[in-house]
């Protein structure tokens, strides 16, 4: 096994059980029998390499030196005092439904707002719902969203997550404020991995704001993480990441969304820190009605190296999705989009978009745009776009002949450019951030 | 929707020329491909030495090769290429003039339906029948201004210097598995050499058939437009209906030096039994401007990405393409821009239609290398669907590795609209006309780049099988 991550120097799945489930007594049958099998797929699935499509552009062995990584995932819990970094954002992040903190892929914190929670929101760690074997975690945990058998990453995480968060949402039950989850990863070459599930009952309501934070490193760590979503009939869900970990930070992210009748999952992904970032989103739109908004918005400078791979498939008829990823790209920074939409068989009256924009701020950044559409049915309406370009020189010149300075002129160009995006997710404590920190960036 | 009736009445899917004519290969190699009918071909041929070990060469390189992986469906191609015959020489010599063109391939043509008068205004025909140059003809004027048109063998024969300085330069057998494989075993296509500053007001013709069972055809075509030139190259190709499977894999090679001109179109109607893959690229140099024309109507699997590789500051590549994929059909066509130079433009627009079963699918590259300073790339893709079976993919490549470059990709699919055949019927065409008008609007923008006055059976092949109206 070329640069994998041998756990245990290879001694199996039963310590792999046993790391994960520290402190708990231990994970419940069916739950061991799971990770067993995702670390046989794991095992027999060959490392990601630049001769497959997907990982064309992202060399992983390169790029993650997985074999400096510690054999195992972190098991204890962490103790003490929350970073003060962490604690900044935790006040500023103001009113939400809910909040979580997890810090090196443990759950330190779950708090609910009493009200919600009377409404028979569930919002709690994972590996404690898991160990009580709550039903609904047991059904859907790993097996129909992002499995172990969707890669490489995806068995890796099925068979070592340690923690997450399982939030739940009754029929009808409606959850006007974001419930928030916000992570922390401190220590350099140690790997973590997490997962979300969420499962939104028929005609409920729910948004999630998951945020990574981390400190510079020395040297890379690796941050992996699974996001499960499931909208019921009539379901609205809206799931927000926003990445913004420290220097030679990695974050490998696996998300599929799955949207049953006249519901509708929208996502933002944000990728503005770390080193390396690699989301592999899937959205199935399963249900005839459903729709799923897709943004994504990344600011890569230095060595900063973004790739996302999107997929929208159109499995049932009459249904809606509309993709918009913007990125602008400084230093030698490297943003690769690569999206498809697939109409399967039957999906008629499909409406499916899909735009990726890049904007080079310097001359060593590079962009690389995969657009791809798949149509199997004739009844549709398909669109993409892709663009890559610079800043807009009359926009530039405009404000600079109001008397504004170059500098300050392009800070307000890219703003406009990346502020389609947020503006899409109206007034929100996350758009403020990411103004924050691009502002951040810009200045520098 | 339209009915199935209706769709059938446009005639689409009928090839038009599945008629055979008999003629006897002089030599013909046995099927399948070894380093025996490798040498058998260039002795055949009676080549220099250097070429001998090319082919070689390339043979090693092409059974070193996997087959692809992407595109089509390529899991039945080894099969079909044991039972591929790699050469075989036709009865008839070189010929000169008309009177001399056997009765036979008189016929072919006839059944094209070129008449004669055309045929006469068509100048400098070189006509490709099954795998070599049987009949070429260049008008006067043109070997007067020293432009040199022959077949690709007395190319090599009679312009040994020119001819080894730039053959393999622009496709190297190295490049993919099926350019390996015709660099091994190449017979019959065309030399072109056009002189500085020389402009050549018709275009340049070859028809190319395949035209015995199994018989693959591997034509190699090189062109050098030289400093300041300008001309149009013409290939269309229209084969007979065969049972099994056939086989043609092309390379054509053009070096466009600066400030030249040169449009390549190509117009392909193989029958529904054959595999075309072919390599088609241009080196363009210095304010020189390319643009390929690519129409591929027939074939069972086609997979064609004609390149332009602007080298030069300033140079200019534009690719048109438009592909028809009717029942059991795949057409796995695109383009491909790769920008090196500052100042350096491209667009490539592509038009397809799926019909039926058929599957049209756009694959393209626009590359922009760092350096390339101010280059601008445009790439637009629309696709139309007929059928609730027919299908559609769309998977450009898009990398950038220049800041100062601005580059755009855009595509849509979309089907034949109801409101649109409705408000046609209502102005009195019947389904079939408004159906076949929607399609022609469609193609309008390719078509109309079509050299009507020079190419009337290239477009009668267009509207033939756009409109059906002739079974």
């Amino acid at each position: 096994m070329s640069g994998g991550i041998a756990v245990g120097g290879g001694a199996g799945v039963a310590e792999v059980g046993e790391v994960a489930a520290v402190g708990r007594g231990g994970d419940p049958a069916w739950l061991r029998a799971r990770r067993d099998e995702a670390w046989e797929l794991y095992e027999a699935t060959p490392f990601p390499s630049t001769r497959s499509e997907e990982w064309r552009y992202t060399d992983v062995e390169r790029l993650l030196p997985l074999g400096d990584l510690e054999k195992r995932p972190i098991g204890s819990k962490w103790s003490g005092e929350l970073p003060e970094r962490l604690r900044r954002v935790l006040a500023s992040d103001g009113e939400g439904a809910g909040r979580v903190v997890e810090m090196d892929g443990r759950v330190v914190s779950a708090r609910l707002d009493p009200g919600v929670a009377t409404a028979g929101v569930v919002l709690s760690s994972l590996a404690d719902a898991a160990c009580s074997s709550d039903p609904v975690v047991r059904e859907l945990l790993a097996t129909q969203a992002v499995t172990a058998s969707d890669g490489k990453f995806p068995a890796l995480n099925a068979a070592l997550w340690s923690d997450g968060v399982f939030v739940h949402v009754p029929r009808g039950v409606k959850v006007e404020l974001p419930i928030r989850l916000s992570r922390w990863v401190s220590r350099p070459h140690t790997p973590t991995f997490t997962r979300v599930l969420i499962v939104a009952e028929e005609r409920s309501r729910i948004a999630f704001e998951d945020e990574i934070l981390s400190p510079d490193f020395e040297s890379a760590t690796l941050a992996s993480t699974a996001i499960e979503i499931f909208a019921r009939r009539g379901a609205r869900v809206r799931y927000v990441s926003l990445q913004r970990m420290g220097r030679r930070g990695c974050h490998l992210a696996s998300q599929r969304t799955i949207a049953e009748r006249d519901s509708s999952v929208d996502t933002l992904n944000i990728a503005l820190g770390g080193s390396v970032d690699r989301v592999d989103l899937n959205a199935r739109l399963v249900g005839q009605g459903a729709s799923s908004e897709m943004l994504g918005l990344y600011f890569g400078e230095d060595g900063q190296h973004f790739d996302f791979n999107t997929s929208q498939d159109h499995v049932a008829p009459h249904a809606h999705s509309d993709l918009l990823y913007k990125g602008a790209l400084d230093g030698r920074a490297r943003g690769i989009f690569r999206g498809i939409i697939r109409v399967h068989e039957g999906a008629q009256r499909t409406d499916a978009y899909q735009t990726n924009r890049n904007l080079l701020l310097s001359d060593h950044a590079v962009a690389t745009s995969l657009p791809n559409l798949e149509i199997e049915a004739d009844d549709v309406r398909c669109s993409h776009g892709a663009t890559v370009g610079q800043l807009d020189s009359e926009a530039l010149f405009y404000l600079m002949s109001r008397g504004l300075e170059r500098g300050q002129a392009e800070r307000l160009v890219v703003r406009g450019f990346l502020g389609e995006v947020l503006s899409r997710l109206g007034r929100s404590v996350v758009a403020d951030k990411v103004m924050r920190t691009i502002e951040a960036k810009l200045v520098r | 929707m339209p009915t199935n009736e209706v769709i059938h009445g446009l005639g689409l899917d009928d090839y038009k020329f599945g008629f055979v004519t008999d003629s006897e290969p002089v030599f013909r190699a046995r099927p399948g491909l070894d380093a025996d009918i490798v040498r058998q071909i260039a002795a055949r041929k009676d080549e220099p030495e250097w070429m001998l070990k090319r082919r070689l060469r390339a043979l090693a390189i092409y059974e070193s090769k996997p087959m692809p992986k992407w595109g089509g469906d390529l899991s039945e191609l080894e099969e079909t290429l044991a039972q591929t015959y790699f050469y075989s020489k036709p009865h008839e010599q070189m010929e000169r003039s008309w009177e001399d063109v056997p009765e036979n391939i008189k016929l072919t043509f006839e059944r094209l339906g070129i008449p004669e008068a055309e045929r006469k205004i068509l100048a400098g025909v070189g006509a490709q029948y099954d795998s070599e140059m049987v009949y070429h003809s260049l008008k006067e004027e043109w070997e007067a201004k020293g432009v040199i048109f022959d077949s690709i063998e007395d190319g090599l024969r009679n312009h040994p210097e020119l001819f080894r300085r730039h053959f393999g330069t622009v496709i190297p057998a190295a490049d993919n598995k099926f350019a390996a494989l015709n660099s091994a075993v190449w017979s019959g296509g065309s030399f072109v050499y056009i002189p500085p500053g020389v402009h050549l007001e018709t275009p340049l013709q070859a028809y190319f058939r395949v035209n015995q069972e199994r018989l693959g055809q591997f034509e190699r075509t090189l062109i050098i437009a030289d400093e300041g030139s300008r001309a149009h190259y013409i290939e269309g190709c229209t084969a007979p209906v065969y049972s099994t499977d056939s086989f043609h894999s092309g390379v054509i090679e053009i070096v466009v030096n600066p400030r030249a001109y040169f449009r390549y179109t190509t117009i392909q109607n193989w029958s529904n039994n054959m595999y075309n893959l072919v390599t088609q690229r241009a080196l363009v140099h210095e304010g020189a401007h390319m643009e390929w024309l690519d129409g591929n109507l027939g074939s069972k699997l086609t997979m064609k990405y004609p390149s332009c590789y602007l080298m030069g500051e300033g140079a200019h590549g534009e690719i048109l393409s438009i592909a028809y994929a009717g029942d059991g059909q795949h057409q796995d066509t695109g383009g491909k821009v790769i920008h090196v130079a500052p100042r350096t433009t491209s667009s490539i627009v592509s038009k397809s239609i799926s019909k039926g079963t058929g599957r049209a699918s756009y694959r393209g590259l626009c590359k922009v290398y760092d350096g390339a300073e101010r280059a601008r790339s445009n790439v637009e893709c629309d696709a139309l669907l007929i059928n609730e079976t027919s299908r559609t993919d769309t998977f450009p490549y898009i990398e950038i590795d220049e800041r100062s470059a601005t580059v755009g990709h855009e595509a849509t699919v979309s089907k034949v609209g109801d409101e649109q055949l409705f408000y046609l019927m209502s102005r009195g065409l019947d389904e079939a006309e408004a159906m076949a008008l929607i399609v022609r609007g469609f193609i309008e923008p390719i078509a109309k780049e079509l050299p009507l006055e020079y190419a009337v059976e290239l477009n009668r092949l267009i509207e033939l099988e756009m409109e059906g109206s002739v079974g």
